[in-house]
């Protein structure tokens, strides 16, 4: 069963920002949203957790309407971070806890076992404000899960970590994963989707464009990468004019190029030995996430695009 | 693909875009909203106490409190010390005044001189006299010292020829110069009622019928247009002192926290750190934690302020016991006289407008994107209590006139104005209760009003919404 969301909609004022959105996240999976800014991740996460509610549509959780599920069950991460920032580290995180309906000794216990993990008992009795960046996170992501939430979501969870930290993070998202918990998360970073999620869906204003398990999203494009090196002739110019190839990428080290994935790529093989080539690199790939990416939700989060990211 | 050329702030996303009404309201059982309630209430409380602020503010107000129950008394030690007896000089050369001679004489002049001083002097300069008689014989003597200022008065009492009593006053300061001594129109007063039994003796009259020729009439005052007072000065000194204290305090307070609220809200937004409370709680839970936690720390300083205003004002009267011997005389405050209710009624009026203001408060810091706009936008709230503060304090030359009794049930302006009236006494017992009543209406609805802008402000960040856009939002609101 796990999370379904159904046909939902949502406007604030003339503009509609979901349409007609639908998603299935199954219980125990981590679960990738992923949709460039303003597409309606945020929107669609306030949904699933109740904070506001979609025009029409339905949102459950194992069957039952996710208005009616005990509030212990969610954890939130929000993307903009916050806490008190005056407050003790130790008796903010207790007070969320106990928001939560976590009894004081309960979350006593909890706080006592993340605190040693996450190596940040010398902070306890700081103020937030006094706590560097990363400690910060890490004490953010504890108010996310302290409570022993069931579903955790997750708005960019890695985002403003150094490696380290990020690292520390991971485990505990994947502690998280094997305590059968529900995760799902936003990212811009696309390869941790692919390094984590087992399913995942695009949305691009609203609206999804893709979703599923991560390889069959993949498999879905209809198409094959293949990289090419040849040691005679780096150029390799003929290509252009091969049928049913599309080249994507010219580098220095290879070439890359897409097939129809219903061909074998043989031909090329051929092809390059016919043209009298040495065939130095001959690799078969799947498109990556961030290719998918870019061309379903098209060219505002392009690197050489800045006039798409005018912040 | 490198993260930071996805993640682009937010900023130009539309202001409606991000403008949302939080849904989770209604579904809370009250356990858990009873729970969450007392947890916020507890954070906000404990929050707020342990400020540095709060312990400063409230150990200064403690302190100008004490200071200001006591400088009364302590004026009152320092004038009553400069004070000593008067010592008056006395050669009676008239023989028997009215029947009266010698230490009787003395007396006679001594009793009323102290007798007129509070009527004459008036309350606060208690001058006393002591009278000292000698023989014509030492005139020449005692003149010296009233020149060198050992003896401040001589009075010399003769009789002319129609045997006329005659006084003669000697002194070494000019009377006309020194406003304050009241000795000689004491000392004159005395004469002429001297002169009077006097003459009435030599025409056969007994003291009794003298005096009961100079009894004045019986001559009662009735204004029927005000409210009967039936208070002592005392009580009604002290009703509209503390009236005024109130009024002060309240105003103080309320605006203190309901600035307090206001802070509260948009520092949680500010900080983000709602969007994880709004899914821990309701907005609701949230609203009603944050202004009962703020308005119970303010309802603790209140308290220790009443607290120790009236331990210093009781300890007045011991302390005066012990300066000057008894407790009478001179400017008297008597706090067990100051009636009950008015003391309650401060603290009623300070719970019931705190309420009330801090509704729209919370209403206006949720409203605002950081917190150093919370300033401005609590303006129109502050201009609305103003009128009522100021009311208060012109309303007093007329606190029974028709427009200051309305303006005293207009909800908004009642802990200021009607505690006025209260103090002034000049409200009845069914303005009161109706006033109560009227703020508990208004407190509902501000509630409910203030909790749909709330609802509607915490996670919206972008332009603030027009006053029509807030209009409309707390009349169709809904549930979701």
């Amino acid at each position: 069963m796990g999370l379904v969301v159904e046909h939902i909609n949502k406007s604030f004022g003339p503009l509609q920002v979901i349409k007609d959105l639908s998603m299935e996240v199954r219980e125990g999976s981590i679960f990738g949203f992923l949709g460039a800014n303003g597409a309606g991740k945020t929107t669609t996460m306030r949904m699933i957790l109740d904070i506001i509610r979609p025009d029409s549509g339905r949102i459950s959780w194992n069957g039952a309407d996710v208005s009616q599920v005990p509030r212990k069950s969610w954890g939130y991460l929000p993307e903009e971070r916050g806490l008190y920032p005056k407050m003790v580290v130790e008796e903010q995180l207790l007070f969320l806890a106990r928001l939560y309906g976590m009894s004081k000794q309960a979350a006593q216990k909890e706080l006592d076992e993340w605190f040693e993990r996450f190596q940040i008992n010398a902070n306890r009795k700081k103020k937030v404000e006094e706590l560097s960046k990363g400690n910060q996170q890490k004490v953010q992501f504890l108010a996310t899960i302290m409570h022993d939430p069931q579903i955790l979501i997750m708005d960019e969870p890695f985002s403003g970590l150094d490696p380290v930290n990020a690292t520390v993070l991971k485990e505990a998202f994947l502690e998280m994963h094997g305590r059968g918990k529900t995760i799902i998360f936003s990212t811009h970073q696309l390869e941790q989707v692919e390094e984590l999620c087992e399913d995942v869906v695009i949305i691009n204003k609203g609206e999804s464009v893709v979703q599923g398990r991560v390889q069959d999203v993949k498999r879905q494009q209809g198409r094959n990468i293949v990289r090419l090196k040849l040691e005679n002739d780096p150029e390799v110019r003929w290509l252009d004019t091969l049928e049913g190839v599309q080249v994507t990428k010219r580098r220095q080290d290879y070439i890359e190029m897409q097939i129809q994935s219903d061909r074998n790529p043989n031909f090329i093989v051929e092809a390059a030995l016919s043209h009298g080539g040495i065939i130095n690199r001959f690799e078969l790939a799947e498109p990556s996430l961030t290719d998918i990416f870019i061309e379903y939700v098209g060219r505002i989060a392009l690197p050489d695009a800045p006039a798409a990211v005018n912040a | 693909m490198a993260k930071d050329t996805l993640t682009t702030p937010e900023v130009d996303v539309p202001a409606q875009q991000q403008s949302t009404i939080v849904a989770r309201s209604g579904e809370a059982s009250l356990q858990n909203t009873l729970r969450n309630i007392s947890l916020i209430i507890g954070r906000e409380y404990k929050n707020r106490v342990s400020q540095r602020s709060f312990k400063i503010s409230t150990a200064v107000l403690m302190l100008l409190i004490i200071i200001g129950s006591f400088v009364p008394t302590i004026i009152q030690f320092f004038a009553s010390g400069s004070s000593l007896p008067t010592k008056i000089g006395l050669i009676n050369n008239a023989g028997a005044v009215a029947g009266l001679q010698g230490a009787s004489l003395n007396h006679f002049i001594e009793t009323g001189l102290n007798g007129t001083t509070s009527q004459a002097a008036g309350a606060g300069s208690g001058s006393r006299f002591t009278i000292s008689s000698g023989s014509s014989a030492n005139l020449p003597d005692l003149l010296k010292q009233v020149k060198n200022g050992s003896l401040p008065v001589l009075l010399v009492l003769n009789r002319n020829g129609e045997q006329q009593l005659q006084f003669t006053y000697y002194s070494a300061s000019d009377p006309s110069s020194n406003a304050t001594d009241t000795t000689l129109p004491q000392v004159q007063a005395i004469a002429s009622q001297l002169s009077t039994m006097d003459k009435s003796s030599r025409l056969g009259l007994t003291p009794t019928q003298t005096s009961s020729l100079f009894t004045p009439p019986s001559f009662a005052v009735v204004n029927t247009q005000q409210v009967q007072d039936h208070r002592s000065v005392g009580e009604r000194v002290a009703g509209s002192i503390i009236a005024y204290a109130g009024i002060i305090l309240i105003f103080m307070s309320i605006f203190m926290y309901g600035m307090g609220v206001a802070m509260g809200v948009a520092e949680e937004k500010g900080t983000r750190i709602m969007e994880i409370l709004v899914n821990a709680a309701t907005p609701f839970q949230l609203l009603a934690g944050k202004i009962l936690g703020i308005g119970a720390a303010g309802l603790t300083q209140m308290g220790a302020l009443v607290v120790v205003g009236i331990a210093s004002l009781l300890l007045q009267n011991p302390l005066k016991t012990a300066l000057f011997g008894s407790s009478s005389g001179g400017f008297n405050v008597d706090i067990t006289v100051v009636s009950v209710t008015l003391l309650a009624l401060v603290l009623v009026y300070f719970i019931l407008g705190f309420l009330l203001y801090a509704s729209l408060f919370a209403a206006m810091g949720a409203l605002v994107k950081r917190q150093d706009e919370v300033q401005n936008a609590v303006t129109p709230i502050t201009w609305l209590f103003m009128v009522g503060y100021f009311v208060s304090f012109f309303g007093i030359y007329d606190s029974s006139a028709t427009w200051v009794r309305i303006v005293a049930l207009i909800p908004f302006w009642t802990p200021t104005v009607m505690l006025m009236r209260v103090g002034t006494g000049t409200a009845a017992g069914w303005e009161i209760g109706l006033s109560i009543v009227l703020m508990i209406a208004a407190i509902f609805f501000c509630t409910l009003i203030s909790a749909r802008i709330y609802r509607f402000g915490i996670l919206m960040y972008g332009q603030k919404p027009k006053l029509r856009q807030l209009a409309k939002i707390a009349r169709s609101a809904k549930a979701n």
